[in-house]
């Protein structure tokens, strides 16, 4: 690794920054629900799957260009998320050990799409083409477009998001209810069509990932785990709750992954992020961004 | 401190070994193989889940990487008997010391956080790096090839009973030799309640706080009961790889594992000492009678796991959902 020329070695740190700002996406849903409803969503890796699915369908079966297919996927996964909550979460908020029936609650949901895909799409891996094809040389270094693609994407929607959040009311809705449920639902704030729409947001910005990884990575049932896992060390790295903290968190795990990557070899990717996660939570549990308290 | 299973120790010491009693005569009401096998995983799912038990429901700590105990356990012993040539009787107990170790280690981490969803991350994220390195090891455990050739037990003869063999055909004997392994660790477990170190775990789970006001060691109790219940999880994994005979990271680290455990427990009743073992009883009969429907096993397990917490959250040994009583949630560990 250290031998590598240099514009190699940024070659490397960019493609860790595209594959970071895609964990980003999934794990700015993972922290939203955390800081709303105060709850683990353990379905959040089969919004992404599904995410996957509904843009290969839309994609292959109906031939719709991708411009048109991603809004359309992330639109479903977002009304799937929707169903989720006002089905298997959303009667469990406030009820003894609500922190632990949602954790198993979403696990069931997640356990059941995950076979529900099997049974409906199949094992079969399945694969979508590039959007753009080629590769552009800047100073040494060659970045496909797709890339770059998907970042510009995860740009636009990490704005969309910050927008969102800080300058319309519905935000500020949202960040009333994460400080104080209490106090926000005194001032007038439905705090529960808060969680719920959170819920979709947070699945459509896991779909949102899926669609732009899509071309690079296949699209199967299992798909969904492993992101969902990396979302978490993710969270945990930034601080679960902490918007920011999963931006950069997934940065940083993005690059460090690339890079173990080139050092070791890929299989031992996992490895080194769930290492990383378990000596976060040992020596910084609140993580990175997260505020310490007791 | 109000556990329901105080109240009549009598009864269920009673209750505990009736059913001893039971298990015993059923080889020799039937030896069908069929009905024997699903017994025997019935009660190794049963004894597994009763493992986690002691932890999640009377320690209250939820951890979600008891797979990672069971796994290593069966790893462990399988290749000890295989490369060393050592007797399974002997490696199984070696392997729960391993596990024991490992859960140790685990410990660390976790003695530091409070939060449930973390310490559900940091143990999930454990048991993932075990078997991810466990698939990797090809020249070791040959992978997801699966490791096979394993001896099974070794025979012995006892007196009046005669010679006790160990084959696929004749699982009377690993069917009693489960029995024991399952009244081994219900039988810690009610030991346990009943003791000093019990009351201190459940004082643990009722409130942290309260509890290391009065004096408890609360680095000491967690260590420990998560050192006993990863080593008898490690030794059930032995038993497993000695009875299937074949093992793939898959089938013995997935977290497919600890979903089946997670379900049985909460289906029988967490924090309830025959809890976990009514729900393996439940839900491995119940699969098999539901044969036909056999590939939407899983999908009715994620269908069981979001029903049980919404309308059963007691589970069905019933009384009181004991463990994780609800504490004011902090975002932070």
């Amino acid at each position: 690794m250290f031998s590598m020329p240099l514009p190699l070695f940024a070659e490397q740190i960019i493609n860790g920054i595209v594959l970071g700002s895609m964990y980003a996406l999934v794990a700015s849903g993972l922290t939203l629900i955390w800081g709303t409803m105060r709850m683990l969503n353990f379905a959040h890796g089969e919004f992404y799957m599904l995410g996957g699915y509904f843009f290969f369908l839309l994609i292959s079966s109906l031939g719709l260009p991708p411009a048109l297919a991603v809004p359309l996927a992330i639109s479903l996964v977002f009304l799937i998320g929707l169903a989720v909550q006002r089905l298997a979460v959303h009667p469990l908020l406030g009820r003894p050990q609500w922190e632990f029936s949602t954790l198993v609650a979403t696990l069931g949901v997640s356990i059941f799409l995950q076979n529900a895909a099997l049974h409906i799409w199949g094992e079969r891996f399945k694969t979508v083409p590039y959007f753009i094809n080629g590769t552009i040389d800047i100073v040494g270094m060659r970045l496909s477009y797709q890339r770059l693609l998907i970042l510009a994407v995860a740009v636009v929607a990490m704005l969309a998001m910050w927008y969102l959040l800080r300058r319309t009311r519905f935000g500020m809705a949202l960040r009333a209810t994460a400080m104080d449920r209490d106090a926000a639902m005194l001032y007038g704030v439905n705090v529960y069509r808060v969680f719920t729409i959170t819920f979709g947001i947070a699945a459509a910005l896991a779909g949102l990932a899926a669609t732009m990884l899509a071309s690079i990575n296949s699209i199967s049932p299992w798909m969904g785990a492993p992101l969902m896992l990396k979302g978490f060390v993710v969270v945990v790295l930034g601080g679960l709750g902490s918007f920011p903290g999963a931006i950069v968190g997934g940065i940083i795990i993005g690059i460090v992954e690339t890079l173990g990557v080139i050092t070791w070899s890929s299989q031992w990717r996992e490895v080194i992020s769930f290492t990383v996660l378990i000596l976060i939570l040992w020596f910084r549990p609140w993580g990175l961004f997260g505020v310490k308290e007791s | 401190m109000t556990a329901p299973e105080n109240k009549k120790p009598l009864n269920n010491l009673l209750i505990l070994i009736g059913i001893a009693a039971v298990l015993g005569v059923v080889p020799l009401v039937t030896q069908e193989a069929y009905f024997l096998h699903i017994c025997i995983l019935a009660l190794l799912f049963g004894a597994l889940a009763s493992s986690w038990n002691l932890i999640n429901g009377y320690a209250g700590i939820f951890t979600f990487g008891h797979q990672a105990f069971f796994g290593l356990g069966a790893y462990g012993s399988a290749l000890m008997s295989m490369k060393l040539g050592l007797s399974p009787w002997v490696t199984m107990w070696i392997a729960g010391v391993m596990s024991a170790a490992l859960g140790c280690l685990i410990s660390l981490p976790v003695l530091r956080i409070r939060s449930i969803p973390h310490i559900a991350i940091v143990t999930l994220a454990f048991a993932e790096i075990v078997r991810i390195v466990c698939s990797n090891l090809t020249e070791f455990t040959r992978g997801e090839l699966g490791l096979w050739g394993i001896p099974p037990f070794t025979s012995f003869s006892l007196p009046l009973i005669g010679p006790v063999t160990f084959d696929a055909a004749h699982k009377v004997a690993y069917f009693y030799v489960v029995v024991l392994l399952w009244l081994l660790i219900v039988g810690i477990t009610y030991w346990i309640l009943r003791n000093r170190f019990g009351f201190g775990l459940r004082a643990i789970r009722d409130s942290q706080i309260a509890a290391e006001s009065l004096g408890l060691n609360l680095t000491r109790y967690k260590t420990m009961v998560f050192a006993l219940s990863s080593m008898l999880a490690g030794v059930l994994g032995a038993f497993y790889a000695h009875y299937v005979l074949i093992l793939t990271p898959s089938s013995a680290l997935g977290i497919d594992i600890m979903i089946q455990i997670v379900a049985m427990t909460l289906i029988g009743g967490i924090g309830r000492l025959l809890g976990p073992t009514i729900g393996a009883f439940i839900l491995t009969f119940g699969l098999e009678w539901l044969r036909g429907f056999g590939e939407y096993r899983m999908l009715i397990y994620g269908v069981l796991l979001v029903a049980i917490v919404m309308f059963l959250p007691k589970g069905l040994a019933s009384m009181r959902f004991g463990a994780l009583r609800r504490r004011k949630s902090t975002p932070s560990p």
